[in-house]
């Protein structure tokens, strides 16, 4: 479903992402992890379109997305979190997920504004009630973001992320600014709507529990490339990732 | 060649008064984060009391400098830091646009309030004889360089050096550019931020009086308006320097001033090139840079490490308040609306009536900043520009076409959206600062090149408005005929708003303003989104601008120009922003309090202004606007009253915890 192909990125002398190749299937969950450094931000952004690779290739299911703008993918079906939580302060949680939940299916005509049809229709709230249900938002529904503590608003960026549907979702460091059970409890929702969504997940994180818990298969970066695949315990024991965690004797 | 140097050396001091001022532009944003649209108020304030205290006190030269240059200058760049730029959040862009925007309009506004309104003339060199020939540069004879080339030649270039020294040999330098980044997190490291960027201020405001003063000698009178050319060609030059360069800043602000006197020598007086090209060149100039300086594009991605700790702003009052109190609220509207129309139409004295009508459309155009800014967080200076893009094209179809005025206005409007909508594109890549300076530059564009132009405009006193362009008796003498339409098309284009502002596009709107990486990453189109509020901006802009040169029954320049455009963003950020209510009660607000100090002695004409750019002031502190502010104060007052009276004793009323 998506495969990265020797992606490339550097910022003036710098470079963040060697070679990086990867690929993730349909339904599957991947994570992907590293040393600070590593380029892992760097390959995420180009991915999702905010950076545009020096060389190398971003397919989507088949398709080479090329210069495509993060918002045109995200209509494609990649559904996106941030390191840094992206919300809409002045929107309730509810209005996050219309948002996101209308505009991938180009609903946003001015004129049915105008005529004042643009009231959430039954089937869009059922949908809406349904994700709400699941991340366990239904209490602040109407609630503005602004006024949420940070953990609730990694909820809404997930929920927002998975509502219309997507195919894959991108979550960077979901856990960022966590405490250890918050990040317990986003990891159980990630793992349930992937498993009930069959959407592909994959996710970078530095909490390796978090990555335990959600990802059936890990990659591990560092220097800007790929350097193991595999399951976590097998990849964790490699000498490769212990080489890139804890440097050489 | 001889010819070539004689007519670019008069160029000079302008060259050396742009380079000043666009190091000092690029010295405050380096150095504190804070492109200062003020700046030019300030020069303009340190030239006008030097000036004022030779004419009128009969001060020495020398003494008038240090008190206008070396006193006032810094005095008042510690004064807004202290009491303004350091108040605001080091992310929020936009107050710091609205904050500089204030000074702008309100201290040319304030200067003739406290040092009357006699004008400054003939202001002498600081430094040299302006009228004595010191030598002839190369010997050659057409070549003097008098007392004014070499006052500004000698000071720019002093002042120059040292900065450029201070800045990258001395540790205070590396000090003031760690502050930049995050003055919290420079605190952090154990150094007093605040002192660092008030010594910042102080530099760039004594920088903004020395150039004040070097240009003031050049003009017969010293007048705010000569300070906005100095002011954009120095913006020009801080573009092509990314606001970074401080030599690339110099030099291109040198360049500027000789390339504009030499051009002014070649070109024929009274082609077009002569009339509006060269009065143009500026503008170009900054949107060239605008389109082609990368840099320009990064300008408002750097960002605080420690920002996250900001507070969040609150919802609007009118989406917070109980349910209870927004009934009474509504109703409230409702009254005070019949009260209105009834009084319009029935006991209002004529001239009140005129008065209140003018407020009708200038509520129509303060829509569109609502739509723009409040909604969609885009802030444009053009907007003024966009009005008077209709009421000229209204104008033209009348006179040249016969079609009836109000049918020309909604084609006048049509062209406004349109103009809006390139104004978009070409600013697609340009965010906060880059845009702000992209419409800036388009007004300013509009002024020297469109409006001036008597072909569109009938010259500076425009075009007067006939009775049987209108096809309704709008211009009848007790103003009913209009104050009817004008109320309907409020009324129209306020529920158009409203439901803009809550279907789906508001909420996309909403969420561009919020964050556009996040509305991106869920599939908004935020191009065509920018697209379409810009469009739709023009749109209501350029239905305001037609009612309003009905209301004026003549369409004059002076009514559209650029200073307007930035005095409304001011007006409507003092009342409130992101409300309709907000934009009525700017508008009339803003005709009311003009009307009122008619009656004050003519020194006060400009105090309205300076009470609203006082208002837009707190806008840091306030973003939701102070009168919507004080509204949020009443409600919580009235929640808490009628919470008391149905729980009594109740801890959560008492605020015992």
């Amino acid at each position: 479903m998506l495969a990265v192909t020797d992606v490339r990125k550097s910022f003036g002398g710098t470079a963040a992402v060697r070679s990086a190749s990867l690929t993730v299937e349909a339904g599957e969950s991947v994570g992907l992890i590293g040393p600070n450094g590593a380029g892992k931000t760097t390959l995420f952004r180009c991915i999702s379109g905010e950076l545009r690779p020096d060389a190398g290739t971003v397919a989507f299911g088949g398709r080479t997305l090329g210069r495509m703008p993060p918002w045109r993918r995200a209509r494609l079906g990649i559904g996106r979190t941030y390191q840094r939580v992206e919300v809409f302060p002045e929107l309730t949680v509810l209005d996050h997920l219309l948002v996101a939940d209308r505009a991938p299916r180009h609903r946003g005509a001015l004129w049915r504004d105008l005529l004042n049809r643009s009231a959430p229709r039954p089937t869009e709230l059922d949908r809406m009630a349904a994700v709400l249900a699941m991340v366990g938002l239904e209490a602040v529904a109407d609630r503005p973001v602004g006024a949420l503590g940070l953990g609730t608003c990694r909820l809404v960026e997930l929920a927002r992320a998975v509502v219309a549907g997507p195919r894959l979702l991108l979550a960077d460091e979901p856990s960022s600014g966590l405490d250890g059970d918050e990040t317990a409890s986003l990891a159980s929702v990630l793992r349930a709507l992937q498993r009930s969504s069959g959407m592909a997940v994959l996710v970078v994180d530095h909490d390796l529990r978090l990555v335990e818990a959600v990802a059936d298969r890990v990659l591990v970066m560092d220097l800007g490339q790929v350097v193991a695949s595999g399951a976590f315990d097998a990849v964790m024991s490699a000498p490769a990732v212990r080489r890139a965690y804890l440097g050489t004797a | 060649m001889e010819q070539l140097i004689g007519f670019a050396v008069p160029g000079l001091p302008y060259g050396c008064a742009y380079a000043v001022f666009a190091v000092g532009l690029c010295l405050t944003y380096q150095t504190t984060g804070v492109f200062n649209f003020g700046y030019g108020a300030q020069a303009y304030a340190s030239a006008f009391v030097f000036g004022w205290l030779v004419q009128y006190k009969a001060w020495p030269v020398w003494a008038a400098f240090v008190a206008a240059v070396v006193v006032l200058g810094p005095g008042l760049g510690l004064v807004l830091d202290r009491f303004l730029f350091r108040r605001i959040p080091s992310t929020n862009t936009t107050a710091k646009m609205v904050t500089g925007l204030s000074l702008l309009v309100g201290i040319p506004a304030l200067l003739p309030v406290l040092f009357g309104n006699e004008n400054v003339v003939g202001v002498p060199s600081v430094a040299f004889d302006p009228n004595t020939v010191y030598f002839h540069l190369f010997g050659l004879a057409v070549v003097p360089v008098n007392g004014i080339v070499l006052s500004a030649v000698v000071l720019a270039v002093a002042i120059l050096v040292v900065l450029v020294l201070l800045l990258r040999v001395t540790f205070l330098g590396l000090e003031m550019r760690a502050a930049v980044e995050s003055r919290r997190l420079v605190q952090l490291g154990g150094v007093d931020g605040d002192r660092v960027t008030a010594t910042a201020w102080a530099m760039s405001g004594f920088m903004a009086g020395l150039a004040g003063v070097l240009l003031a000698p050049m003009q017969a009178t010293v007048q705010s308006q000569d300070f906005v050319t100095l002011m954009v060609a120095a913006i020009a030059a801080a573009a092509w320097a990314a606001l970074r360069s401080m030599p690339v800043a110099a030099a291109v602000g040198v360049l500027l001033g000789v390339a504009s006197v030499t051009l002014q020598g070649y070109l024929p007086t009274g082609s077009i090139w002569y009339s509006a090209a060269l009065p143009a060149m500026p503008f170009i100039v900054l949107v060239a840079a605008l389109l082609t300086v990368p840099g320009l594009r990064r300008l408002d991605a750097s960002v605080d490490p420690l920002s996250t700790v900001d507070p969040p702003q609150p919802p609007p009052v009118a989406r917070a308040r109980a349910p209870e109190i927004d009934r009474v609220v509504r109703t409230g509207w409702w009254v005070l609306l019949v009260a209105f129309v009834v009084s319009m139409l029935t006991w209002m004295p004529r001239g009140w009536e005129t008065v209140l009508n003018q407020g009708l459309a200038y509520s129509v155009i303060f829509l569109s900043i609502t739509l723009l800014t409040g909604t969609a967080g885009q802030l444009s200076l053009a907007q003024a520009t966009l009005a008077g893009v209709a009421a000229f094209t209204a104008g033209q179809l009348a006179e040249h076409l016969g079609l009836t005025f109000l049918v020309g206005g909604l084609v006048g409007s049509v062209l406004a959206a349109a103009v809006a909508a390139v104004l978009a594109l070409l600013s697609m890549r340009l965010r906060g600062l880059g845009l702000a300076l992209m419409t800036l530059a388009a007004a300013l564009l509009f002024d020297a090149a469109v409006f001036s132009a008597s072909s569109v405009s009938g010259g500076t006193g425009g075009i007067t408005i006939r009775a049987a362009w209108l096809g309704l008796d709008l211009l009848a003498p007790d103003g009913h005929v209009y104050f009817v339409v004008a109320l309907a098309v409020l009324v129209i284009c306020t529920g158009g708003v409203v439901l803009v502002q809550r279907g789906t596009v508001g909420r996309y709107l909403a969420a561009m303003r919020g964050s556009e990486v996040g509305a991106g990453g869920v599939g908004v189109n935020l191009p065509w989104q920018r697209v379409l509020v810009f469009a739709l901006s023009g749109a209501l802009a350029g239905v305001g601008g037609t009612l309003l040169a009905v209301q004026q029954t003549v369409i004059a320049p002076a009514a559209f120009n650029y200073q307007l455009s930035v005095a409304f963003v001011v007006v409507v950020v003092t009342t409130g922003v992101g409300s309709v209510e907000g934009a009525i009660q700017a508008g009339m607000g803003l005709v009311v309090i003009e009307e009122l100090f008619q009656y004050a002695p003519p020194r006060f004409e400009g105090l309205t202004f300076v009470l609203f750019a006082l208002g837009a002031l707190a806008y840091a502190a306030h973003p939701e606007g102070v009168v919507e502010l004080e509204k949020r104060r009443w409600t919580a007052r009235a929640e808490r009253l009628i919470l008391r009276r149905r729980h009594p004793g109740s801890a959560a009323v008492t605020g015992e915890s």
